[in-house]
């Protein structure tokens, strides 16, 4: 009898042994991986300089000899924890920032308290943002300040951007930021005005709960949460892979509540009325039209966003003001973008080679 | 070597990726309609309405039998945690102070390095 086209009878011998080799081998990790804890994560030495309930600003200590003069501030999205961005050593765009010489702050939120379910979007505009830049550039000694914003992130910091934009913003670097709200086609039709009463949700709630925000999320991909499990299963005997995955896992499902009145505002003004796009933006009564901002701003998205498309960040780079402007896309998704070994070789040697001579 | 197209485990992994694909484009499609939005708002509404009045019949029970109600014990949580929040500042700021009697004359910023870097030029090494 022949053998199928393709098919070498003699590597089928070497091909069983590996195969009940990484079976044993998934015995025995699979028990590891219940009994042991994922890797520590977020640990580049850094200080709190300031905690003020949901709000937390953290300065990274340098490690390179000689620090670019522009102090970078990032902003964190509200939904998720910043150690997103400083996984483990290797991994860390921290780490990378700092050894590329530059001086990094990072405003990260913890999980609002059920008072703070006041919170508006003028807290986080008008009142947090402006105050860690203060204290940046109380701490640095420096006028200059650049931010990065990820995600809704960077939806916050082009609003603050579009309103104080007389200063002290340097550089704006956003990180697959939506403008575009009824882009987002599964997020907008969830919120639907016809049948989403946000009102009643929130006056029933308080604060939004991170059970609810995660379910939205993995809504958007149904069936991927189980195929990782059987991917995962299938390579469990790979430490560096086991490793990646319970990083990525971890911090998927830390998801934080947003702030009532915080989430009123996004449901009412961005997925709604879409006035970013439209530039009927307001925040405390303060016009924030983005067409305003002058400094210099890139904008990196990613090619397989399924949390934020194309189609609802792509304006984003014609509407503004400045003339020094970039939009970049690379390969990868939402968090892929930003994160693990595909960040490493695309998106952060792109932004040390744009930032690096504007922070002089 | 066997190539990819007769190897058992590519197979397996090609189908599950296939799968996952088709059941998202399948889920996605069927979560744009109004229909979904619809139903979803109606369900979660309803959740959140019944979970506002079991909230409220429960306070009145506990109140009756003489317990503290949910509110009274996230009440007594932010305390709590107000506690703890001030405790974190006073922690901070004690760590700045120590941190300050340590520095040199001239302060800790005089040991923070210099903001002199420069990008490295075109072709040069980072």
């Amino acid at each position: 009898m022949n053998a199928p086209a393709g098919l070498d009878l003699a590597s089928i011998p070497e091909r069983i042994q590996s195969e009940v080799q990484r079976a044993i081998q998934r015995s025995i990790k699979g028990v590891e991986y219940i009994a042991s804890s994922g890797p520590s994560l977020g640990s580049t030495p850094k200080d709190i300089l300031a905690s003020r309930g949901t709000m937390n600003l953290y300065h990274y200590r340098p490690v390179a000899d000689e620090i670019y003069r522009v102090p970078i501030l990032i902003v964190m999205a509200t939904t998720n924890r910043g150690y997103i961005l400083d996984m483990v050593p290797g991994q860390s765009f921290i780490e990378f920032l700092l050894k590329h010489g530059y001086d990094v702050y990072m405003l990260d939120w913890t999980a609002p308290k059920p008072e703070e379910k006041r919170l508006g979007m003028e807290d986080y505009v008008l009142d947090f943002i402006p105050d860690c830049v203060r204290r940046v550039q109380q701490d640095s000694g420096e006028t200059d300040v650049s931010i990065i914003g990820y995600c809704f992130g960077g939806v916050l910091s082009l609003l603050y951007a579009s309103i104080f934009n007389d200063g002290p913003m340097k550089n704006l670097i956003c990180f697959t930021t939506p403008i575009d709200f009824r882009e987002m086609k599964l997020f907008s039709n969830f919120s639907d005005r016809r049948y989403f009463d946000v009102d009643r949700l929130v006056d029933s709630v308080g604060n939004v709960p991170p059970e609810m925000i995660l379910s939205s999320f993995e809504m958007l991909r149904p069936a991927s949460r189980a195929a990782s499990q059987v991917q995962l299963w299938e390579n469990i005997w790979n430490d560096e892979y086991v490793k990646a995955y319970r990083m990525m896992d971890r911090w998927g499902t830390d998801t934080l509540p947003l702030a009532g009145e915080y989430f009123r505002a996004i449901t009412k003004d961005l997925m709604w009325d879409n006035k970013l796009f439209n530039g009927t933006m307001s925040v405390g009564g303060r016009k924030a039209d983005i067409s305003r901002i002058k400094v210099p701003i890139l904008h990196a998205v990613a090619e397989h966003d399924h949390i934020v498309p194309y189609e609802a960040a792509k304006h984003l780079i014609p509407k503004v003001g400045s003339t020094d402007k970039e939009e970049v896309m690379l390969k990868g998704g939402h968090v892929s973008l930003v994160a693990g070994a595909n960040a490493i070789k695309r998106l952060w040697p792109k932004l040390d080679n744009w930032l690096g001579k504007r922070s002089t | 070597m066997a190539d990819k197209g007769n190897d058992p485990a590519a197979i397996w992994q090609t189908m599950i990726g296939e799968m996952e694909k088709g059941f998202n484009s399948f889920a996605n499609q069927a979560m744009a309609s109004p229909e979904f939005s619809k139903v979803m708002n109606q369900v979660g509404g309803v959740s959140a309405g019944a979970q506002k009045q079991l909230g409220e019949m429960m306070e009145k029970y506990l109140l009756a039998m003489n317990l503290p109600s949910r509110a009274q014990m996230v009440g007594m949580a932010e305390r709590i945690q107000s506690i703890e929040g001030q405790l974190n500042e006073i922690k901070a700021l004690l760590h700045q102070v120590h941190h300050n009697s340590l520095a040199p004359e001239g302060g800790y910023g005089a040991q923070r390095p210099p903001r002199t870097r420069r990008p490295p030029s075109e072709g040069e090494p980072k």
